[in-house]
């Protein structure tokens, strides 16, 4: 199984055309003394096209990577390049714009605003751009999460957990975006609707670069890599990983924690 | 604006219907307030309704005061200066003319013989009524100094008290408006901080998916703007009620012509929307900016996204504006003229209020930690309420600073006015030091004939001729107009006898005032101050008689006790033939002489009525006690305003608290424990909302006491005292614990 370790980043020549990289990214939290650093000198890259699963203990700082990857969130330092731009040179309007052209997102939950039907909350991010969002377009992208019908006329409180994953799904994948992430999408989901959710995503990417935060093994199934954090830090990298083997290394980490 | 922005009012509107709320008031207010500043107020034309034009002298006075724009003043008089009898004669030849008669006999006429007060002229067939004020106009000798009306404009010539009971009312409308918008922009800044602040994860989830921060605030004022449009809508109506309502209690108070009617138009929907929308969106900036530059993903992570502590910026707002009423207090205090010290009052109330909204969150930690000694014995709920208190100042703070606000802007107002009142019938009711005053039949200051039966100079040289008799003065009240330094109505007495000492007690702190000749005039120290008269004994003055006469004096005597007797004395010969009444005294004040003399004299008299001193104090107290209209409509403009604001704030505060709910329920709280940790946060907010209200509304009663009434001991009668804690109690606890119980039935996880 090929491994690499925290001295042995993955960033190499071929992958700084990836659509996302991370470069000595540290984050830390509070000031001085009583500073954490949630990251410290994380660097990654995420390949066009891959399913990467971004794993670890809580506090181990994977949301954190997640939010600094993805503009929400400005690194202490390093440098993080998202579509070929590096997000420290923008402005604040500017990553925005980058968000709702190029980016997907999918959060565990409240990922969806409550007083709008689920066509609306899907074209949410055409609206914002000011693009027209026809009703095929809204109506193709519900499709591909297997949504349709009266379901996008209804409001998004209405609908379950499992429907709700899928209109986010259907949300960020409306723009074709080139990266998708997604922060604990199935966490709130009970295990037969999280392998559907997973299943769809995996279907419905369609050449996105997709980066998914989570602490549960069995969503390493989909995915081509799995990234541990420790700390704050790369621990190690899995390619194809198997479930059975990510629940052992999580415990092992989680072990760790402890002594 | 795109229609999705707006998706929020229109399917889940919960959190915006405060702000709605709030803004409705304001609009219902301000629209209240500007149809009875713009009411239609024209006067019957009563007995000249058959005139076609009516010729009477200037009924407005004209002053200039020193120079530059504003130095033309002018007011309505009350009494007829009077027309030449011969007018009419002379307007009769004037072509198109039927008729031209004299006319006398109306309230405020005049008494001069060879004069009338008006002339009435009716129009030949076919010539209109405007054409023949034009002949009339150019053929009147000077062609100036006449007012010439025709159509509506008769009536304000056929009652003069119309004119100057409009200016009353109208001025008062006026007034009333930039309150209110100013305190509806409080109450909203607010409001719509809460309304947003509830929100902040929506509009996080907005930013993440790339909605700008410019898109976030303007789908956040947009929404706004929503509401501010809805409240204009729903306080229309209400608001046109009010006016209505407001004119018909003015006129009924003599503040407003009788028969006036409030301005009804369609204007008015539009302007309740504007105003609305304007405050809302105005009040709304702060929220909508902060929001707008909050992280996406600090606002999504749902613990972490409040701050402990205020922002930097707001605290040192906070002590620029305590510093602010702190150096207003000096100043105030510093003050010599108590004209100064009323104008700083209301600057000084306004600065304690911002400093105790800005610095609510320091004052709210503050307050919990003297709290701490007394949690041990509310048991586990007080325990865990102060901890939430602690924890979350800012939280807290929010439903603490309208709770203050109201409290010191209702206190304020109310107190100020029952202290004013109460030093008003204090004095009043040692004023007097006569040993009996004799009254007329009766002694209004324009209560027109009195029918040979007044009192007057004979009937004072005759009280004066009594055996025994050490001093005997009549006194007549009399509304002046003086600049100070604008021209003002100011009410004063016209005196005659003496001396004034051995009768009067008015608290004389320079010159003398045993009698008062014709050229002399004594002044009260309120308005002989700078900023109002600026006068000292020994200044030329000239004040204004009724029908706008020009009496210039020499001012002989500065008197400090000037709240129930007026602020101006002058000699009654003076006054004689410009008051639009007979010659006559409203009392006779005599000190001395035999009780039976007195009474024997009276007896003949029908309609006289002779009183002890302690009486006839008791009486004038009575009557200095009841004037307090105006003040009861400001009163219940600011509490109305204070009750929306308060009731708004709470109630989205404690919605705000549903997931500390929903935690208590899941950690096994049962449902009386949960009560019991509301109830102890609604106690803690009562409590520390009063002792910030009352500290930030004493500072200002305090100034405003001092300079009106010269002490600083005002008057707080216990019962409203006690009336306003309780209703700040009830308004309180009904805006917490009512939301907590409808809460509480969703919220299945607690127990029993």
């Amino acid at each position: 199984m090929p491994t690499q370790t925290a001295e042995n980043p993955v960033v190499t020549q071929e992958t700084a055309a990836a659509p996302v990289v991370l470069t000595e990214v540290t984050k830390r939290y509070g000031r001085r003394r009583g500073a954490v650093a949630a990251l410290d000198g994380v660097s990654l890259s995420f390949g066009a096209g891959t399913f990467t699963a971004v794993l670890g203990v809580s506090g181990s700082g994977k949301s954190t990577l997640l939010q600094c990857a993805a503009g929400l969130e400005r690194p202490s330092s390093g440098t993080v390049r998202l579509c070929g731009t590096e997000l420290s040179r923008l402005s604040q309007r500017r990553q925005a714009v980058l968000r709702r052209q190029r980016v997907g997102f999918v959060f565990q939950d409240l990922n969806l605003l409550p007083e709008l039907t689920v066509a609306e909350n899907i074209a949410l991010p055409l609206r914002l751009d000011h693009r027209p969002a026809g009703r095929t377009d809204i109506e193709l992208a519900a499709s591909r999460v297997g949504l349709g019908g009266d379901q996008l006329r209804r409001r998004s409180a209405e609908l379950s957990g499992g429907q709700q994953q899928r209109v986010a799904i259907a949300r960020a994948l409306i723009t074709r975006p080139d990266v998708i992430f997604a922060d604990e999408p199935t966490g709130a989901l009970d295990p037969h609707t999280a392998v559907g959710v997973l299943r769809l995503l995996r279907e419905a990417a369609d050449g996105a670069t997709v980066v998914i935060v989570t602490h549960d093994p069995q969503v390493t199934r989909f995915c081509d890599r799995a990234v541990f954090l420790y700390a704050g830090r790369v621990d190690r990298v899995l390619a194809e990983p198997e479930p059975a083997v990510v629940a052992r290394v999580l415990h092992e980490l989680g072990e760790r924690g402890r002594s | 604006m795109r229609g999705w922005m707006l998706a929020g009012i229109r399917r889940a509107p919960g959190p915006l219907i405060g702000t709605v709320v709030s803004a409705a008031t304001a609009a219902a207010l301000s629209v209240a307030a500007l149809s009875i500043a713009v009411a239609h107020t024209e006067a019957p034309a009563g007995r000249l309704a058959g005139a076609s034009v009516v010729v009477a002298a200037d009924t407005t006075l004209h002053v200039t005061i020193g120079h530059g724009d504003d130095a033309h003043q002018s007011l309505p008089l009350a009494v007829y200066r009077g027309v030449p009898a011969a007018l009419a004669g002379e307007l009769a030849r004037v072509p198109g003319v039927a008729r031209a008669t004299g006319e006398s006999g109306f309230p405020g006429g005049v008494v001069r013989p060879g004069d009338v007060d008006l002339v009435a002229v009716t129009a030949k067939p076919g010539v209109p009524a405007g054409v023949l004020a034009g002949r009339i106009r150019a053929a009147l000798p000077g062609g100036r100094g006449y007012t010439v009306a025709t159509g509506a404009a008769r009536g304000d010539v056929a009652n003069l008290n119309a004119a100057v009971e409009r200016s009353d009312g109208q001025i008062l409308g006026a007034a009333l408006i930039p309150p209110i918008v100013m305190i509806s922009l409080f109450v909203l800044a607010a409001t719509t901080a809460l309304a947003v602040n509830l929100r902040r994860r929506r509009f996080a989830l907005l930013r993440t998916v790339g909605a700008t921060r410019g898109q976030v605030r303007r789908a956040i004022l947009a929404e706004l703007a929503g509401c501010g449009l809805a409240g204009g809508l729903l306080g229309w109506l209400p608001g046109a009620a009010l006016g209505a309502l407001g004119v018909r209690a003015l006129a009924a108070h003599q503040m407003l012509p009788a028969g006036s009617t409030s301005w009804q138009t369609p204007w008015l929907l539009l302007i309740a929307g504007g105003v609305s929308v304007l405050v809302t969106v105005l009040s709304g900036q702060v929220a909508a900016r902060r929001a707008s530059r909050t992280a996406p993903a600090q606002a999504l992570r749902e613990t972490a996204a409040e701050r402990k502590w205020p922002n930097p910026v707001r605290v040192l707002l906070g002590l620029a504006a305590a510093g602010g009423a702190g150096a207003l207090v000096a100043l105030t205090f510093s003050q010599k003229s108590p004209a100064g010290q009323l104008a700083l009052a209301f600057p000084l109330l306004l600065a304690c209020m911002v400093a105790v909204a800005l610095l609510g969150p320091l004052l709210v930690a503050a307050a919990a930690w003297l709290a701490r000694p007394f949690q041990a014995a509310g048991g586990p709920s007080a325990r865990l309420a102060l901890a939430a208190i602690a924890a979350q100042p800012r939280r807290t703070a929010s439903a603490v600073i309208p709770v203050a606000l109201a409290v010191a802007m209702v206190g304020c107002v109310y107190f100020v006015d029952s202290s004013i009142a109460h030093a008003t019938a204090t004095q009043a009711a040692s004023t007097v030091t006569a040993d009996r005053v004799i009254s007329g039949p009766s002694s209004g200051p324009s209560s027109g004939t009195v029918a040979g039966n007044g009192l007057t100079d004979a009937t004072l040289r005759q009280v004066r001729a009594l055996p025994g008799v050490r001093a005997a003065a009549g006194v007549a009240p009399v509304a002046l107009a003086a600049a100070d330094p604008d021209l003002e109505q100011v009410n004063g007495e016209a005196v005659a006898g003496g001396p004034l000492g051995h009768v009067l007690d008015l608290g004389v702190t320079s010159g003398h005032l045993d009698a008062l000749r014709p050229g002399q005039i004594a002044v009260s120290r309120l308005e002989a101050a700078p900023g109002a008269m600026g006068v000292h004994v020994g200044s030329r003055l000239t004040v204004y008689l009724p029908d706008g006469t020009p009496y210039r004096a020499t001012v002989s005597a500065v008197y400090a006790r000037s709240l129930a007797s007026g602020d101006v004395l002058i000699p009654a010969a003076v006054t004689a033939g410009h008051t639009g009444t007979a010659a006559g005294f409203g009392q006779l004040l005599v000190s001395g002489g035999n009780p039976a003399d007195v009474a024997g004299l009276a007896a003949g008299h029908p309609g006289w009525h002779v009183a002890s001193r302690a009486a006839a104090n008791a009486a004038s107290a009575q009557q200095a006690a009841q004037d307090g209209f105006a003040n009861n409509l400001i009163l219940g403009v600011v509490a109305a305003l204070a009750a929306v604001a308060l009731v708004n704030t709470l109630v989205v505060a404690t919605l705000e608290r549903r997931r500390a709910l929903r935690l208590l329920g899941q950690v096994g709280a049962t449902r009386s424990q949960a009560a019991a940790v509301f109830g102890w946060q609604a106690v803690f907010v009562i409590v520390t909302g009063l002792a910030a209200g009352v500290a930030a509304g004493t500072v200002t009663l305090l100034a405003v006491t001092r300079a009106a009434t010269g002490s600083l001991t005002p008057y707080i009668p216990l019962g409203p005292a006690a009336g306003l804690v309780a209703a700040v109690v009830v308004l309180t606890a009904g805006a917490v614990m009512i939301p907590f119980g409808a809460m509480r039935r969703r919220e299945p996880s607690l127990a029993g």
